[in-house]
This record gives C-alpha cells, structure tokens and sequence, in this order.
C-alpha cells in the first residue's frame, strides 16, 4: 500500500530525533542564552519575584501590627515618629516553575522538510535551557491523548544534556486531546508556574477547554502555535481521499481551486480563533511556521518580554 | 439526408447502445481516488459542509460532464454512418465528362464582353457539373482534342477533379470526338448508370457525328456503340464571325529551285462580310501584303507566283484584322499559318564514263547541279577523287571499293555491287513492273524501254534495299538506302561506243527523268515530301539518315521536347501546336545524325468554322442538357462532426482541468 508506506515514512521521520540536538544546536543555545542576558538587563535575575509577601530582603510595605507577629520585623522609626507599632513586610523570593508542554500527537509528525514535532521539540529545548540557565526549575512534559512521559522539574544548564536525552527518547504518537491533558497535568503539578504549551493545537473537541484548564489552577498559559506551510496552503488538485493521520477520518474530495482557498480561509480562521482567545484573556500567543528558524522564533519571544519577566 | 457509411444501422445501434452504458457505467462507478493524509480533517470538514450547500450544482456539473462524454460519442458514432446531406434518392451514376479542349475552344466568345475564351467557359460548367455531383455519383474528366486523353479514374472527389478541370488547356489540334466518344464508352462498360456529358462548342464536322450507334449493331463495327449510355450536351461559345487560313502551302519549282510559289486559302466563316489584311512573310520580312474583302462564307485562294528565295526558309502568313465594321475576330488561332521551303543545294556530281553523250548530256541540262568527269581508269588510280562529291555516276564500271558519296550505277557486277547480283544476265527483259511510290520512280514511264540484257538484282529490305522496276518477279532497277548514303542502280549499261543497242532508255523522256528524281532524293529534295502539316494528326515523316536510330526528339514551338519513335528512317509527328517543330535523331553514342524541321498548321476548315451550336445531335438523336446536375447537390457530413467532437474533447479537457465540470 502506497499509503501506508507513506504514513509509516512520516512516523519514522517524526521518531528518528537524532539529529536534532547536535553540537550547532548548542551553540545556538549558547548564543540565545548571551542574546537573552543583553537584551533583559536589569530584569533578568537569578531569581524570580512573586508577588507573595515574605522573608526577603526587599521592602513591600507595611502593615499593622498584629498580636503574634514576630518583633523583629516592627519598624521602630515608624513607632517612634507616628507612635503606631506597624509591621515591615517584604517580598519574598522564590525559584520560578516553567512547564514545557509539548504537543507530540500524530498530527505534529507531519511537516516539511521539518517535522512539526521536531522544531517543537528545538523549541522546547531552547527555552528549557534559558530557563535552566536562570536557575529556574524547568520541568517537560509531553502530551497526546495522554501525558505519556515528563521530565522532573530540574535547575541548572548542566542538566541540558538531560533534556536532550528525554527529548529524543519520550514516546510520540496518538491523538490530541488537550482538555484531558491539561487537567491530568494541573492535577499532577501542585506548583503553579508558566505552562508553556507547544502545540498545533488540532484538537477535534477544540483548545479552549484545555486552556481554561490551565487559568483556572492559576498556571500562566504561555500558547505557542506550531503549523507547516504546506498544512495552510496545500498543493491537491484532483480526486482524493483524504485522510485525518490521527482519527483515521477519511473524506472524498475533488480538490478545486475554490476548494483550496476556501480551505486556506477556514486555517487561517482557525488559528485567528486561537490568537483572539488568548488576546481576549491577555494569554500570550506566538504563531509560526517550521519554516522560520526555531532561533529566530526564540528571540522574538523574548523580544516580547511574555516568556521571562 | 442519407447514411452512406459502411455499418447497417443494426450493428451501428448496438454499438451505440454499448457504447453508452460503458459511459454512464464509468461514471456511476466509485471512483478510485488517491488517498492523502491530512493533519485536522476537521477544517476540510467545515469546508466542505460550506461546499455541500452547492450539492445541487455539483451534481448537476457531474451530469454535464457525462453529457459531454455521451454527446462526443454520438457524435463519433453519427460520423461512423457517413451521413451525406443532398440529392443522392436516385441511383448513383456514372459520369465522364468530356470537356473539348479542340482548336476552336480558344474562340475568346466565352462571354458577352469577350474576354472569356470558351475552355474557360467550358471548365467552369465541368465544375459546376462536378460540384453538382451527388454522393454516389463518381466521375471521370476525359480532354478532348486531336486526341481522347482521360484525366483522372472515376472519383466522387470533386475537390480533386475541380483541380484536374483547372489544369486543362486548349491545344491548337481539331476535336475527334468519336475517338473520345470510344474512350466514353469503353470505360462506362459495366458501369451502373452510365452517363456522357459532352462540354463543347459543339463544333464537329457532320461526318463524326455520324460515327455512332443507340443500338448495338454487329454489321457496322466501326460505329461507336453508345446503346444504354445516356449523352447530355452542355453548350458554349457565343460568335460564328471568323476569318481564318484554312491552306497554306509552298513549293519550289522543279526546273528552277530558286523560286518558290505559295498557295494560301481564305474563307470567311461568318454571315458578315470581312475585311483582312494578308501578309506573307519570309522569316521576318514581309514579302507581300495585300487587302481581302470577304463576302459571307466565301472562298479566297491566293497564289504567289516566282518568289524569290530568300535567306530563311521560313514562311508565315498572318490575317490581321483591319480597324473597320467586320474586322474583329474571336478567334486568332488560324490568323496565322506557318511552311518551310524544301532546302536547295546545288548538288557536286561525278561521272567516272568513257565519254557517254547520253549521260553527260542528260546530267548538264539539271542546273542545279555542278557535274565533274573522270574515266574508269583515272578514278581506279585515283579513287580519292570522289572525296567531296555528293553524288557518284558510275556507268559500266564498279569500282573496287565503293565511295561514301550517293551512287547511281549502271550496270554493277561483281561482288562489290552495292547490291547483290545474281549470277548470269538476263536477256531481252521487259518492264512489266514499276513502283511508282519511289520519289525515283515519280512521272516515270518505262513500259516503252528496251534492254538487250541485265544484271538481276537480289535486293535485301532488311539492308534498306527495295526494287524499283521488275522484270516480271526479277529486279532490274533497284535502290538502297544506307544510312546517309542512297544508291540507284540499273542492271544494264547504258549505249555507248559499240554497245548502241544496250538501250533506249536514254531516247525517252523517263531518263533525264529518272536521273533528275534520283538526284533529288539523294539531296532529300522531294517534290512530294510535305513539311507542313495539320495539326491533331499523326505522320510518318521521312528523317533522312535516321535509320540507325529508333527514336527522335520532337521540339515543339513552345520549346517542350518529346520523344517519337523512328522506324526503318520514319519519324513519327503529332503536332498538338501550331508552329515549327525541329526534329533530330542521334545515335546511340549521342551524336546527331539526322534533323529536319516541320511546320504545323491548324488547317481545318472545321475548326475554324466556330459556329457554336445550341444543340448537337449524334446519329439523328439530339442531346439533352443535364439537367439534373443542376438541382443535385450533396454534402459530407462527417468531418464537421469529428471537428465537432474534437471541439468538444478540447472542451471538456479545458472545463475538467480548470476544475469547473469537477
């Protein structure tokens, strides 16, 4: 069967990962790590400030004192000018959580020349590293119909090699079912952190429900949308069949070219759908194709300051 | 309209049946379509159920498709049964079209203002007949003038016969229209419907048109048996006002060949009176000119009388009309006539002779030759002494070996007599037998000669030697022609110095005769040797010296070469054009040895009696017009529906790939 040498080709293109993370690759890294320090002086730290208040060492504010509160932290001045026991508080420093959530469903082994999975995945690893490298904790997780595997949450750039390691190795395949997935990863991660979701987003039951999900357990949904040019703008002309390489779906078409743009209109609505929900909820939203280099891609995240803060 | 395509309708409906279920079949069938793996089948589905909102329109472009496919093999299948619009219920004939291309077709009468000659008149009815021809109908296009030449094989193409009509040019011969009636007749045998039409002036002497039979008649073979073919007669040409040379002769006189006369013959062929302007010319100079007034339908002979000879042997007479009332003429074809005079060379004559009064003066009374004499015995020390002679006397002496001068010889023996002689004379012969044919033998009289005894000649025709007077079955006088060379021998000797009574021929007239006639022959001087002739008929020219060739080439007056046969020195002469002609013979190695030129002339009282006749009867049955042609007509249908299929496919392929019938 023609088809099925065709499909088994494409899974085995998508599986065949490595050649992915090669010594270019690192030194690209390299490269976006310096790019990234430049551009964010001043804002990029070693660590992350949360809006928690605690034991740091940065004033907040004040508060009123309250029976139990531990003395040391009453500010003496205050009480001697305005005669009110009032309390300093500040910030409290703690190590950012970033979830990388990466879509490796049978849909992303499609793409040319590049499998989406494949420039998913370089993504995922670029910001992996920049996070690592931040010393903050960086956890990921792959998911289909199901989270099939995840790497623990880690710290430092040494443990790159790690995550190239997991990258290569992680089963791929299966459907997308993003509402399950995320509500299985909202369950298995206490944490709240940037869930960083890399994904077609072609999801039959839609993408919505899977990133409510997210909001709603107070994870910072960061959406970044991964498409093939030839998925936007196919070259059919003919009889087909065409068949869903995840359902297994098939439809009869006679591909025309009123066909092709109609199709091309209903894409482009598509992905238009998945910008003005996160803009509506102020989500920040990146889309591109394979055939813009994942570095480029990187940079312009950062560029938009949504990614690190 | 009628199906004359090879299929019965039988066969051709269950091939069109079939034909059309193995299409709908094609399309009701599922398609086997390429499959394509696509990542979110949901957008194509939302697309499409978009599209399927045109469902209606989409089947309905699925329906044209096929409509398309079924209405291009109706139409291939339509082409199949060759369907032919036009008259075609009638049996389908046989036609043969004679269209005249005689003389008196180049009469420019065609049309009213002249300007139009009647072949092209003629050629646009054969068209008409032509393209009028119904779908069964197959013609054959014959031209007819001195002879009956066919110009195609039966055909239904009128495209092609229209083009073969268009190629057809008048020749300057008469029409033989039996000839042509013949060829008619021989290639409609056994053909269904068979039908003659004659386009023509109608213009044929009273004795072809009788040459024909209705009814088959064993009796009279020489008929042309037209029983069951039907003959129309399409008519052309419109005057009958022609002045036209009907004769045109000239000859040199015998006593003295400086001179020439000329005899021209002149008629008026219309029922009004002429007027002309005659012109002899020799070469290009005119040598006279004189005024004719013609009566209607008169005669007017014209005899030129001692004419000087001039430089070029060339004569023409032209009738130029003059500028007054009567002085057009349609037809320009007999205006001029054309003859040669016999050349005139005066002859070296060598008598090897013991003096014999009879012979010397015989010979020295001819002026138009130069005569020189020597004895036997000074020729036999000197035989070089005939080089450069053109003639060679030798009276009772035959040399040893012979020169390659013309002979006359009187009494030859030996073996070395050109022609053989049997052993022992013969005494006291007679006369009984000349052939007078011979140009030696022309107004010769020997029944009144004696001889006391002869030689006998053994003449052999196969080396070109012939008898000229026998005694009973024995040849006595007898002539050779070898090659350029001619010879006459008698078998006797002539009187001589104790010999008197050998002969009285030298008493009679026929001797000097005898002598002169030999000496022009041998100079190829013949009184009776024509070298004009009519066209349209065919000749056996005498070519001088041509014996060892056996064929000629005939150069027409347009400068077109043609090959004749020659056999035994006759050259055959068809001319086709008025004019000169030069004929020449070569040998084998390609070197000339014979040439002579001919002059031709129409000559025809016939055809230049262009009166065009409405009607024409043949052996006492007049013709009808073909009427028929006029309504029939037909036209092919099949190639219109095969460029329609073909627009069609183009179509179909166009709207199937620009994705509108998909």
């Amino acid at each position: 069967m023609v088809v099925a040498k065709q499909v088994t080709s494409k899974a085995n293109r998508a599986a065949d990962r490595s050649h992915l993370f090669d010594e270019r690759f690192l030194k690209t890294l390299e490269h976006l790590h310096m790019v990234s320090r430049k551009v964010f002086a001043g804002n990029l730290r070693a660590e992350r400030r949360t809006r928690k208040v605690g034991s740091g060492i940065e004033f907040a504010d004040h508060r009123t004192y309250a029976r139990g509160d531990d003395f040391r932290y009453i500010d003496w001045n205050l009480y001697g000018r305005l005669d009110k026991l009032l309390l300093r508080l500040f910030e409290e420093e703690e190590d950012l959580h970033i979830y990388i959530l990466i879509d490796v469903s049978d849909s992303m082994s499609i793409g040319q020349p590049l499998p989406k999975l494949h420039y998913a995945m370089q993504v995922g690893a670029a910001l992996t590293y920049v996070g690592l490298a931040n010393l903050d904790r960086v956890s990921i997780i792959p998911f289909g119909d199901r989270l099939t595997d995840r790497l623990p949450l880690s710290r430092g750039k040494n443990r790159i090699f790690r995550v190239f390691d997991f990258l290569q190795k992680c089963p791929i395949g299966g459907k997308t079912e993003l509402a399950e997935c995320m509500k299985d990863f909202v369950t298995q991660n206490k944490r709240r952190g940037l869930a960083v979701v890399i994904s077609d987003f072609y999801d039959p039951t839609g993408f919505e429900q899977g990133i409510n999900t997210l909001r709603y357990y107070k994870f910072e949904p960061f959406v970044l949308q991964v498409y093939d040019l030839r998925e936007a703008s196919p070259k059919l002309h003919g009889d087909l069949a065409l068949v869903d390489c995840e359902t297994g779906d098939t439809r009869e078409v006679t591909v025309s070219k009123s066909l092709l743009e109609a199709y091309e209109r209903e894409h482009e609505k598509y992905c238009k759908e998945l910008e003005a929900y996160c803009t509506k909820y102020a989500l920040p939203f990146f889309r591109t194709h394979t055939s813009i280099p994942f570095d480029e891609l990187v940079l312009r995240i950062f560029r938009s300051g949504g990614f690190l803060r | 309209m009628k199906f004359l395509g090879p299929i019965g309708l039988g066969t051709w409906s269950y091939v069109a049946i079939g034909a059309a279920l193995l299409a709908v079949t094609a399309y009701i069938i599922k398609m086997r379509r390429r499959r394509f793996e696509v990542p979110f089948s949901q957008l194509w589905k939302r697309v499409l159920e978009q599209k399927d909102a045109n469902a209606l329109w989409k089947q309905l472009k699925r329906l044209i498709s096929l409509l398309f496919v079924l209405a291009i093999l109706g139409l291939v299948l339509f082409a199949a049964l060759d369907p032919t619009l036009g008259a075609v219920d009638r049996k389908a004939r046989s036609v043969v079209i004679l269209l005249d291309a005689s003389a008196s077709m180049k009469a420019m009468d065609g049309n009213d203002k002249g300007t139009q000659s009647r072949i092209d008149a003629a050629k646009a009815k054969a068209k008409r007949l032509v393209d009028g021809m119904g779908g069964g109908d197959l013609a054959m296009v014959m031209r007819v003038d001195g002879q009956a030449t066919p110009m195609s094989r039966f055909t239904s193409d009128a495209p092609m016969l229209d083009k073969i009509i268009d190629g057809i040019a008048a020749s300057d011969t008469p029409a033989d229209l039996p000839r042509a009636l013949g060829a008619a007749a021989d290639a409609l045998r056994d053909r269904p419907n068979p039908l003659v039409v004659i386009v023509s002036d109608g213009a044929f002497p009273q004795t072809q048109l009788g040459q024909v039979t209705w009814t088959p008649d064993p009796k009279n073979l020489a008929a042309i048996d037209l029983s069951g073919i039907d003959v129309r007669f399409v008519p052309v040409g419109k005057r009958s006002d022609n002045v036209g040379i009907i004769a045109f002769n000239v000859r040199r006189y015998i006593a003295n060949k400086a001179a020439y006369e000329v005899f021209i013959e002149i008629q008026n062929f219309g029922q009004e009176p002429a007027h002309r302007e005659l012109t002899l010319y020799n070469g290009q100079t005119a040598v006279d000119t004189r005024q004719l007034d013609l009566a209607p339908g008169q005669h007017i002979r014209q005899i030129y009388e001692k004419i000087p000879g001039g430089e070029d042997n060339r004569l023409r007479a032209a009738l130029r009309p003059l500028d007054v009332a009567g002085g057009s003429d349609p037809f320009a074809l007999d205006d001029t006539a054309y003859a040669l005079l016999p050349a005139r060379k005066k002859q070296k004559v060598l008598m090897v002779t013991q003096d014999n009064l009879f012979l010397e003066g015989a010979l020295l009374v001819y002026d138009n030759i130069e005569p020189f004499k020597v004895s036997p015995t000074e020729y036999a020390a000197k035989p070089s002494i005939s080089d450069g002679m053109d003639v060679v006397v030798f009276d009772d002496y035959t040399p040893d070996v012979l020169p390659s001068a013309s002979l006359i010889m009187f009494h030859p023996t030996g073996p070395t007599s050109p022609i053989a002689v049997r052993p022992g004379e013969m005494m006291d012969p007679a006369f009984t037998e000349v052939d007078a044919n011979h140009p030696v033998m022309r107004w010769v009289t020997l029944a009144d000669v004696h001889t006391d005894k002869t030689e006998v000649f053994l003449p052999d025709p196969k080396k070109g030697e012939t008898t000229l007077a026998y005694s009973v079955t024995d040849s006595i006088i007898a002539a050779k022609r070898d090659g350029k060379r001619k010879i006459v021998a008698f078998g006797f000797s002539l009187p001589a110095a104790g010999r008197d009574s050998a002969t009285d021929l030298p008493m009679k007239v026929a001797f000097p005769m005898l002598l002169v006639n030999a000496l022009d022959w041998f100079a190829g001087d013949q009184a009776d040797l024509l070298t004009t002739y009519e066209t349209g008929r065919r000749e056996r020219v005498p070519l001088d010296g041509a014996g060892a060739a056996n064929q000629a080439d005939l150069t027409a007056p347009d400068g077109a070469v043609t090959k004749t046969p020659v056999i035994d020195g006759l050259a055959t002469f068809y001319a086709s054009r008025v004019g000169y002609y030069d004929l020449a013979a070569k040998a084998p190695d390609g070197k000339p040895i014979a040439s002579m030129t001919l002059a031709a002339n129409l000559a025809s009282p016939t055809e230049s009696d262009i009166a065009p006749s409405a009607t024409l009867t043949l052996a006492g049955k007049k013709l009808e017009a073909p009427e028929a042609f006029a309504i029939t007509h037909s036209q092919k249908l099949w190639i219109y529906l095969v460029l329609l299929a073909l627009g069609l496919i183009v179509l179909e392929w166009v709207t199937y790939h620009r994705r509108i019938t998909v």
